[in-house]
């Protein structure tokens, strides 16, 4: 679970020098999200309460307050911290491909590697993300809306590469192969896949939607 | 409800309750009356979470509703996760009859008769996305049980669409080197995403069925055979 507490430590860096209050709220915070993060993982979104949160923390329930307008305020937290980290992963592994359809399968792969250490979180975003409340609020958020933004990049790339044909349904298959991509995290959650097999169904996925704009 | 000839309501379950101090009622009695429990929590779940949303509803509200005890509840079902999952197959029965008919006599090629099935499908549903959604939500909860399970991991849906595949393999439709649950899966992550633009956007059936048939047209693209 190395690169949870990089993440947690990314986020408390801060540009400017930070006067001694603002530093302890900070602290406070960064202690709020690691013990959510923990609880959120071990009884999902519905159970974990703020509460327990708070006890977790060792803090009251006012404190967690201060620093957090709800629940779902610091587990969209935790989720957009986690999607920056993720879509970086995903830029990277993806700037390897030799063609748009290895830089898909190489980004699809970073993703589920990310989450591979850390399923029953992934398991509680999805419920939030279903949620007719907080999941357009996730699902809208920049970090999210830059991980489909990578996927419609690739296409691009092929495009002009000359791999791919130029594409009059781009938005719409660019959303098929985010929420392939997504799709198949139920396979890792509930039916323990591999990173390889998630790898093999996601390149025979990605052929399949690739299919209609590949040349020859 | 079944009650003791000429006793009111309250007098008959003031009868049942002492006599189950005395005797154990019939079991035949005794499973009505559990059913009849389970009828009332379901009615009075379903208004509740169409009117004001899954989450926003307690079991303590739907004990009100009901006119029966929180208690009483939990005797006939474990979570609220599991009341919404009993409301949404009680509704896929009349799909499915539907489904049933239809499927047999659909013709055309493959593309063609999986957009039928599906826009049969959004016709029925459209009404509910937002209960739909929160079902798959429950999905990822850890209080539902694995039993049930929503979405496109509902059987009965996924074994029609596995059929029509297979039987594009057999006419020459289909790449016969598709391994069908491919598809299936591919169909399923678009399926799912038109509920979340019905449930967002008020999309109505014509235009989920609209956005589906194109997502179809392009995964077909993918599996017709060349």
């Amino acid at each position: 679970m190395m690169h949870i507490s990089q993440i947690q430590t990314s986020d408390e860096t801060s540009a400017r020098a930070p006067t001694r209050r603002a530093l302890a709220k900070q602290q406070t915070r960064s202690k709020v999200l690691a013990a959510a993060r923990r609880l959120f993982s071990e009884q999902g979104y519905e159970g974990a309460t703020i509460r327990d949160i708070a006890a977790a923390a060792g803090m009251s329930t006012g404190a967690v307050f201060a620093n957090f307008t709800d629940k779902s305020d610091l587990f969209q937290e935790i989720m957009l911290t986690d999607m920056i980290a993720l879509g970086e992963a995903m830029r990277q592994a993806a700037s390897h491909g030799v063609t748009a359809q290895d830089s898909l399968l190489k980004l699809f792969v970073a993703g589920y590697r990310f989450y591979q250490a850390q399923l029953p979180l992934a398991r509680a975003a999805f419920s939030v993300g279903w949620s007719p409340q907080d999941g357009p609020l996730l699902r809208g958020s920049l970090p999210v809306q830059t991980l489909v933004g990578l996927i419609s990049d690739q296409l691009v790339r092929g495009a002009q590469s000359g791999e791919l044909k130029a594409d009059d349904q781009q938005v719409l298959r660019t959303q098929m192969l985010f929420d392939a991509y997504l799709a198949n995290y139920d396979q890792a959650i509930f039916q323990d896949w591999t990173l390889e097999a998630l790898q093999e169904r996601s390149r025979e996925q990605i052929a399949i939607l690739l299919a209609g704009i590949r040349k020859s | 409800m079944a009650s003791p000839e000429g006793l009111s309501l309250d007098q008959a379950r003031l009868a049942e309750v002492s006599t189950s101090f005395v005797a154990a009622p019939p079991s035949g009695a005794r499973q009505s009356q559990k059913e009849a429990t389970r009828k009332r929590v379901i009615d009075a779940a379903r208004e509740l979470f169409d009117r004001q949303g899954y989450q926003g509803t307690t079991i303590r509200e739907i004990a009100r509703q009901a006119g029966i005890s929180v208690g009483s509840v939990f005797t006939t079902f474990a979570s609220k996760g599991e009341i919404l999952s009993q409301i949404m197959e009680d509704r896929l029965d009349g799909l499915y009859g539907e489904l049933d008919q239809v499927v047999p006599n659909l013709r055309g090629s493959t593309a063609d008769r999986l957009r039928s099935i599906f826009a049969i499908h959004f016709s029925f549903e459209a009404r509910r996305t937002r209960l739909f959604l929160a079902h798959i939500a429950a999905a990822y909860d850890w209080t539902l049980s694995s039993a049930a399970r929503p979405m496109g991991r509902n059987q009965k849906l996924v074994g029609i669409i596995r059929d029509c595949i297979v039987k594009g393999i057999a006419e020459n439709d289909v790449d016969p080197n598709l391994d069908p649950q491919l598809a299936v899966d591919l169909l399923r992550a678009a399926y799912v995403w038109i509920y979340r633009m019905a449930a967002l956007d008020g999309a109505d059936a014509e235009a989920m069925t609209e956005v589906m048939d194109r997502q179809i047209g392009l995964i077909a693209s993918g599996f017709q055979r060349r």
